[in-house]
C-alpha cells in the first residue's frame, strides 16, 4: 500500500498532488491530517472514498510533548517504554486504514415520480405569504383552506398591529392585498373548503387526498389505537393479535397507511400554515373574573368581533361600552402567568383593543391590567405609540376579582403601579386569551405514517408544532413539512409573513435535494440511506417505533418499508435494530467495529504496566467539534482514549460496546447532546435513546462479571469545549481505580 | 374591599396637564429612576414617581392638594435622566400650574391667563379701567388726566396723577390678596388630607403657632435659594431667580417707601438720584431687568426643557415691568416728557397685570410653593 506524504496538504500543491494520484486511478485514500470538520470542501473528491485521520486536532494539538514528552533515545532502548502520544496516533491511523476497507461510495436515492409541487395548509396570512414565496420562486404552489374564503383569522380584524416602520399605530388590515395578490398569481392555485384525508408517501413524492371538512372518506387515515384500547377488561395489554384486531375495528372503513389512493395528487413538500383558534377558556376556572356567568365579560376574541361590525357595546344590552377593562392575566396574587397560550401578540392585542374604545368614544376609557406587558422588538415603538393616547391607562397588577355592580361591573385589582389595591367601574372586561395552535386539536396534516398521523409528542412544546427551536425552527419531526406562523408559537402578522418566507425556502431546499437523492438536513447534501437486509428482519419493529422522523413504515407481518426521502440518515434504526441489518453505504455496524478492532490494545504480555485503553464514541454534531475545538484550544486530555465520531448517539449500536470490551478495552464512554427541555439533539433524541440502551447493557456487564460502572455517558454542548478534557480525564481516573479490563489479553 | 381606592381618571385632567407643558406624561413606564434622580425629594414616599402616574392616569385629587408638586424646583435633573422623555420635571411644572387654576377664583379667570389667546383681553382690561375711570373723573372735574400737561421739568405724575394710580392699584393689591387668601385656604386644607392620606405626615391637626415657626424657619432656605442650589441640571437658573426675586423684594420696598412718603410725609417726587431710596430702586430694577434676560436665554439655550406659555408669561411680564420701568426714568431724565409717560402708562399696565394676575398665574407660586415648603418642615417629614 504506497504511503505518501506532503507538508501542506489543503494548499494548492498539496491538492494537486492529491488529485495526479487519483487521476493515476486512486479510488481510496486516507488523509492523516486535519480533522474532517475543517477543509472537506478542499478534500472532497466525488468517486473516490476518502477518510480523513484527525491527527491535529485530535493528537497533535490536544496532547502536546509540554504535556505529553516524547521518548528520549535511551528511554527507547528499553522496550518496556512506550510513546502514549505515538500509540494514539498510530491506532487512528490504523482505524482510518480499516474504515475505508468496510464503506462503500454512496449512490444516491432518486424517487420515481417526484413532484415539485408544494401544497400549503391554511389560507391565512402565513399560508398566502409562504405560497407566494414559493411562486416568486418559479414553484406550483396549491394553497388548501378550510373555510370559504382566504383570509384566516387576518380577515376578522378591524384593524391590527403594524408590519411595518414607524410602527407606532393601528393600520388597517393587510390581507386584503395578499388574497389579491394569491389570486392574481398563475402558480398559485386555491381550495377553499378542504382539508386533507391523508398524506401518503414521502418527501417529493407525497400522495394527498382531500375533502371537504367533515367529508369520511375510505382514505381518511387511520388513527394509532388509543391507550386505553391496548388493554382489555381487567386492565392487561392485549397481545399482538387482539391489538390489531382493535386497531383494525377502530379504524374500521379506513385504508391502510401503506394503500396509495390512486386518485390521490402528487406533492412534493408541504408547508403547514394551520394556524390557530383562540382560545375559549373553556378549559380552566375564570369564575373570579365573572367569565361565564357575567355578560358583559367577554374574550379577546368576542371583542374582536364586537369592534369588526360596529362601535363596541355590552352585549348584555347592547348600550355604549365606555369603560373597558383588559384583563391579561387571570393568577391572582398567586400567580402572574398570563392566559394560556398568551404571549406578546395577546399583549399587543390588548393594546390596539384599547385603542378600539379610543376610536369608538372620545370619553371612553380603556383599562390594561397585566403581568407582563410584552412587546419584543419594534413592537415597543407600537406601545409608546398607544401609551400616548390619554384615554388607555396601564399598569401591572393583579386582578382579584369582577363583580356586578348595577349595572356594570367593578374590577378589583391589588399590587398595582399606584401603590395600592385599586377599584375600577366597568361595563365591558376583556380577557386576554390565547391563540391556540390547531394543532393541539387536531394533526391537521393526517400523515398516513405507521407512527401516526401528527408529530410525535416529545412533551416540550406545549401542542404547537414541534421543532427544535434552537437550531431548525421550521422543521418539524417529519420531513418535508414544514411549519411556520402561529401554529409554531403566537406570531403577530408581521412575524408570521417572515416565518412564511423561512418555511417556504425550507420546502424549496426540500425539492432541491430530493430531487438529487440527498439528504435535506441536518445531513444536507448527504446521499446515503439506511440500507435493510430483511433475509435476516425479525419483525421486531423496533426500528419504526425509535425513528425519529417516522420513516419507516412496517407492513402487517411487521417488516419496515424503508421511506428515503423522510430519512435525516441519523442512524437510529441501525442503533436500535438487535439484529443488526441496517447500516449506510459509509457507516454501519462492520466499519465502526472493525475501526473498534483496529485499537491496539496493549497487554502485560507487552508491558510491564500497560497503558488503559479507552473508546469514546462521540456524537459529531456538538461533541466532535467541541473536541476539535479543545484541540484548538491546545486542552489536553489522556492519550489513552480513542475517539470515534458517530452520527449520533442515537445510532449507537451496543455491539460496538461488547466488541470493546471483548477485546480488552478498559472502558466506553458517550459523548451526546443535552437533552430535556432544550435539548440540542439533531435528531431529537438521540442521547435519549442511547441512554436506555445503556442502562439494558448495564446488565449484560454484570452477568460478564464486568462493572457498569466501565460504561458511561456524557451530555456536553458544543461550545462546552473547556470542559470535555476534564469529563474524560475523570472518566479515564475512574477507569484506572477500577484497574485493568479482566478480559485483557484473551 | 373598603381599602380599595375607586379610580376614575379624568381625561380632561390628563389634557389640562398636556397643554400646560406636560404633553410627555404618558410616556413614563414607572421606572422610578426619576424620584432617584431627584436631589431635593424626600426619602419618605418621594416624588415625581407617584406624581407621574397618578397624572397619567388622571388622578387630579391626589395632584390638586399635593404638597410634593411645590417642593420640585424643575431643576431638570429627573427629565435629563429619564428613559423614556417623559419629562418629569415639565409634568410636576404643569401640575403645579393646573394647581393655580384650580385654586383661582374666579378660575375662568385663571383660564384665560393661561391661554394666550387671551392675552389682549386681559391686557385691554388695565388700559380700559386707567382710560375709562380717568375721563370719568375729568368729566365731573377731577382731572387726574392730563394728555397734554405744560412745564419745563415734567414727570410721569403729571400725566397721570398718583391719586389715580393709587385708587386703582390698592384696590387691585387688596383684591389680590383676597383671592390668594381664599385659594390657600381650600389649598392647605388639601395639603393637610393628602398628606394624611399617603402617609406623608404624622399630625393629625395643625398647630397655627407651629407652622407659623416653620415658616419662619424656611425663610432663609428660600433667601438663599438653598434647595434651588441642591439641583443639578438647572443650576444656573439660580442665579436668575435670585436677581429677579431680589429685584421684586427691592422694588416692593421702594414703592412702599414712596408709598410712605407721598401719603404719610407729603412730600412729592419725582426724588433725587443722590436718594438711598432711588438707589436702592435703581439697582432693584437693574436686577429684575438682567434676572428676566437671564431668564429669557436659560429659556431658550435650554432644550430638554419644554417652555410654555405659563412659562414665557412670567419671563415677559418681569421684562416689561423692568424694561417699561427703567425706561420710563431714562426718558424722563433725558427730557422726552410725552415718550416717557407714554411708557409709564405701560409699566402701569404691567403692575396692574402683576397686582391682578398674580394669584392666576405662574408667579402664585411665591405664595403656594413658600406654603408647601413650611408645611412640608412643619410636617417632620424626612
Amino acid at each position: 500500500m504506497p504511503v505518501k506524504t506532503h507538508p501542506f496538504l489543503c494548499g494548492k500543491e498539496g491538492v494537486e498532488f492529491l488529485k495526479k494520484d487519483i487521476a493515476g486511478g486512486t479510488n481510496t485514500m486516507v488523509l492523516a491530517a486535519c480533522s474532517r470538520r475543517v477543509n472537506f470542501d478542499i478534500f472532497r473528491f466525488d468517486g473516490c472514498i476518502v477518510d480523513r485521520v484527525n491527527l491535529r486536532e485530535g493528537v497533535v494539538w490536544s496532547h502536546p510533548r509540554s504535556e505529553f514528552p516524547a521518548l528520549t533515545e535511551e528511554e527507547k532502548e528499553d522496550e518496556d517504554n512506550f510513546d502514549r502520544v505515538q500509540m494514539m496516533a498510530e491506532d487512528y491511523i490504523r482505524m482510518g486504514m480499516i474504515r475505508v476497507e468496510k464503506v462503500d461510495l454512496p449512490e444516491p436515492y432518486k424517487l420515481e415520480n417526484l413532484s415539485r409541487r408544494i401544497l400549503v395548509l391554511g389560507g391565512g396570512i402565513t399560508g398566502m405569504s409562504a405560497a407566494l414565496d414559493a411562486a416568486k420562486a418559479d414553484f406550483d404552489v396549491t394553497i388548501i383552506e378550510k373555510t370559504v374564503a382566504l383570509g384566516g383569522y387576518a380577515a376578522q380584524v378591524r384593524s391590527q398591529i403594524p408590519v411595518s416602520a414607524p410602527y407606532d399605530a393601528l393600520i388597517s388590515p393587510v390581507v386584503a392585498k395578499k388574497i389579491a395578490e394569491v389570486e392574481a398569481n398563475p402558480n398559485i392555485a386555491v381550495k377553499t373548503e378542504t382539508e386533507v384525508a391523508r398524506i401518503a408517501g414521502q418527501p417529493g413524492e407525497f400522495t394527498v387526498t382531500f375533502k371537504k371538512p367533515g367529508e369520511k372518506l375510505p382514505f381518511d387515515v387511520p388513527f394509532p389505537l388509543p391507550d386505553e384500547m391496548m388493554v382489555d377488561e381487567n386492565g392487561k395489554e392485549l397481545d399482538v393479535e387482539k391489538q390489531r384486531e382493535a386497531y383494525l375495528a377502530y379504524n374500521e372503513g379506513k385504508n391502510d397507511i401503506l394503500q396509495l389512493d390512486p386518485e390521490g395528487e402528487l406533492f412534493g413538500a408541504v408547508i403547514l400554515a394551520a394556524g390557530w383558534r383562540p382560545d375559549d377558556l373553556s378549559e380552566g376556572d375564570y369564575s373570579h373574573l365573572g367569565y361565564g356567568e357575567l355578560p358583559d365579560v367577554i374574550t379577546n376574541h368576542q371583542f374582536e368581533e364586537l369592534a369588526k361590525v360596529g362601535k363596541i357595546i355590552r352585549p348584555s344590552d347592547g348600550k355604549e361600552a365606555k369603560s373597558v377593562v383588559f384583563v391579561q392575566s387571570p393568577g391572582k396574587n398567586e400567580s402572574d402567568e398570563d392566559f394560556a397560550y398568551a404571549g406578546a401578540v395577546t399583549s399587543m392585542v390588548s393594546l390596539k383593543q384599547a385603542k378600539y374604545v379610543r376610536e369608538d368614544y372620545a370619553d371612553g376609557k380603556a383599562f390594561i391590567f397585566y403581568q407582563h406587558m410584552r412587546t419584543p422588538g419594534f413592537s415597543e415603538l407600537f406601545y409608546k405609540g398607544l401609551q400616548q393616547d390619554p384615554g388607555i391607562f396601564m399598569t401591572k397588577g393583579a386582578v382579584m376579582g369582577v363583580s356586578k355592580n348595577g349595572n356594570g361591573m367593578i374590577v378589583d385589582v391589588e399590587n398595582t403601579l399606584l401603590g395600592e389595591k385599586l377599584q375600577v367601574k366597568a361595563d365591558l372586561v376583556v380577557l386576554g386569551a390565547g391563540m391556540v395552535p390547531v394543532t393541539k386539536d387536531d394533526p391537521v396534516v393526517n400523515l398516513a405514517y405507521r407512527q401516526g398521523p401528527g408529530f410525535r409528542d416529545i412533551d416540550l412544546f406545549n401542542g404547537y408544532v414541534d421543532s427544535n427551536f434552537i437550531c431548525f425552527p421550521y422543521e418539524t419531526q417529519r420531513t418535508g413539512i414544514y411549519a411556520a406562523g402561529a401554529i409554531r408559537r403566537s406570531m403577530t402578522m408581521e412575524e408570521s409573513m417572515d416565518d412564511a418566507s423561512g418555511a417556504a425556502l425550507k420546502a424549496i431546499q426540500c425539492l432541491e435535494s430530493v430531487n438529487r437523492g440527498v439528504s435535506v438536513h441536518p445531513r444536507s447534501g448527504d446521499m446515503t440511506f439506511p440500507d435493510f437486509f430483511f433475509q435476516r428482519c425479525t419483525q421486531c419493529k423496533r426500528c419504526t417505533e425509535e425513528c425519529p422522523f417516522g420513516a419507516l413504515d412496517d407492513d402487517e407481518k411487521g417488516t419496515p418499508k424503508p421511506n428515503p426521502t423522510r430519512c435525516r440518515r441519523c442512524g437510529t434504526c441501525m442503533g436500535a435494530c438487535p439484529e443488526r441489518i441496517i447500516g449506510f453505504a459509509d457507516y454501519n455496524i462492520d466499519s465502526i467495529g472493525s475501526m473498534v478492532k483496529a485499537v491496539n490494545v496493549p497487554s502485560e504480555d507487552d508491558y510491564t504496566e500497560p497503558p488503559m485503553r479507552i473508546l469514546g464514541l462521540v456524537c459529531e454534531n456538538d461533541a466532535y467539534p467541541a473536541l476539535d475545538m479543545a484541540g484548538l484550544n491546545r486542552l489536553g486530555y489522556s492519550a489513552d482514549v480513542r475517539i470515534i465520531p458517530i452520527r449520533c448517539l442515537g445510532s449507537m449500536n451496543v455491539i460496538w460496546i461488547k466488541d470493546a470490551l471483548s477485546q480488552g478495552m478498559d472502558g466506553v464512554f458517550l459523548l451526546g447532546c443535552k437533552h430535556g427541555d432544550d435539548y440540542q439533539c439533531h435528531f431529537v433524541k438521540g442521547s435519549e435513546l442511547a441512554d436506555i440502551r445503556m442502562k439494558k447493557i448495564g446488565d449484560a456487564l454484570s452477568s460478564l462479571a464486568l462493572e457498569s460502572e466501565r460504561v458511561a455517558q456524557f451530555e456536553v454542548a458544543i461550545d462546552d469545549y473547556d470542559k470535555v478534557p476534564q469529563i474524560i480525564n475523570e472518566f479515564v481516573e475512574s477507569i484506572e481505580a477500577l484497574g485493568p479490563n479482566p478480559f485483557k489479553g484473551f | 374591599m373598603a381599602d380599595s381606592y375607586m379610580v376614575d381618571p379624568d381625561v380632561g385632567f390628563i389634557e389640562e396637564v398636556s397643554r400646560l407643558g406636560g404633553a410627555d406624561v404618558k410616556k413614563c413606564f414607572q421606572c422610578a429612576t426619576c424620584s432617584v434622580a431627584c436631589p431635593i425629594s424626600p426619602d419618605t414616599k418621594p416624588f415625581p414617581r407617584k406624581e407621574m402616574i397618578a397624572a397619567s392616569w388622571g388622578l387630579k385629587d391626589r395632584l390638586i392638594g399635593n404638597g410634593d408638586v411645590w417642593l420640585c424646583h424643575n431643576c431638570g435633573d429627573c427629565s435629563t435622566l429619564c428613559p423614556r422623555g417623559a419629562q418629569p420635571g415639565d409634568v410636576l411644572a404643569a401640575i403645579r400650574a393646573a394647581t393655580v387654576i384650580e385654586y383661582a377664583t374666579p378660575k375662568s379667570l385663571a383660564k384665560m391667563v393661561s391661554d394666550p389667546k387671551k392675552l389682549p383681553i386681559l391686557l385691554a382690561i388695565p388700559a380700559a379701567i386707567f382710560l375709562v375711570l380717568g375721563m370719568l373723573l375729568k368729566i365731573v372735574g377731577i382731572d387726574w388726566l392730563n394728555l397734554n400737561p405744560t412745564g419745563d421739568h415734567l414727570w410721569q405724575a403729571d400725566y397721570i396723577s398718583n391719586y389715580l394710580v393709587d385708587i386703582i392699584m390698592i384696590p387691585t393689591f387688596l383684591g389680590a390678596v383676597t383671592v390668594f387668601a381664599l385659594g390657600l385656604k381650600r389649598f392647605f386644607v388639601d395639603m393637610h388630607a393628602n398628606a394624611l392620606a399617603e402617609g406623608k405626615t404624622d399630625k393629625e391637626k395643625v398647630d397655627p403657632a407651629e407652622f407659623v415657626q416653620a415658616l419662619i424657619k424656611i425663610v432663609p432656605t428660600i433667601m438663599t435659594h438653598r434647595k434651588f442650589n441642591e439641583c443639578g441640571e438647572n443650576n444656573e437658573r439660580t442665579t436668575a431667580h435670585m436677581m429677579v426675586l431680589f429685584g421684586f423684594i427691592g422694588l416692593f420696598v421702594v414703592t412702599n417707601c414712596f408709598f410712605a412718603a407721598e401719603w404719610v410725609f407729603h412730600i412729592e417726587g419725582p426724588y433725587q438720584q443722590i436718594n438711598p431710596i432711588k438707589w436702592l430702586g435703581n439697582v432693584a430694577g437693574i436686577s429684575l431687568v438682567l434676572g428676566g434676560l437671564l431668564l429669557l436665554k436659560n429659556r431658550l439655550a435650554k432644550k430638554d426643557q419644554i417652555s410654555s406659555y405659563w412659562d414665557w408669561y412670567l419671563v415677559g411680564l418681569v421684562l416689561t415691568l423692568g424694561v417699561t420701568g427703567m425706561l420710563t426714568e431714562m426718558l424722563r431724565l433725558g427730557g422726552m416728557y410725552d415718550l416717557s409717560a407714554f411708557i409709564y402708562f405701560i409699566h402701569l399696565l404691567s403692575v396692574w397685570v402683576l397686582f391682578a394676575y398674580t394669584p392666576f398665574s405662574k408667579l402664585a407660586h411665591i405664595v403656594y410653593r413658600t406654603v408647601a415648603m413650611a408645611y412640608q418642615e412643619y410636617s417632620g417629614r424626612k
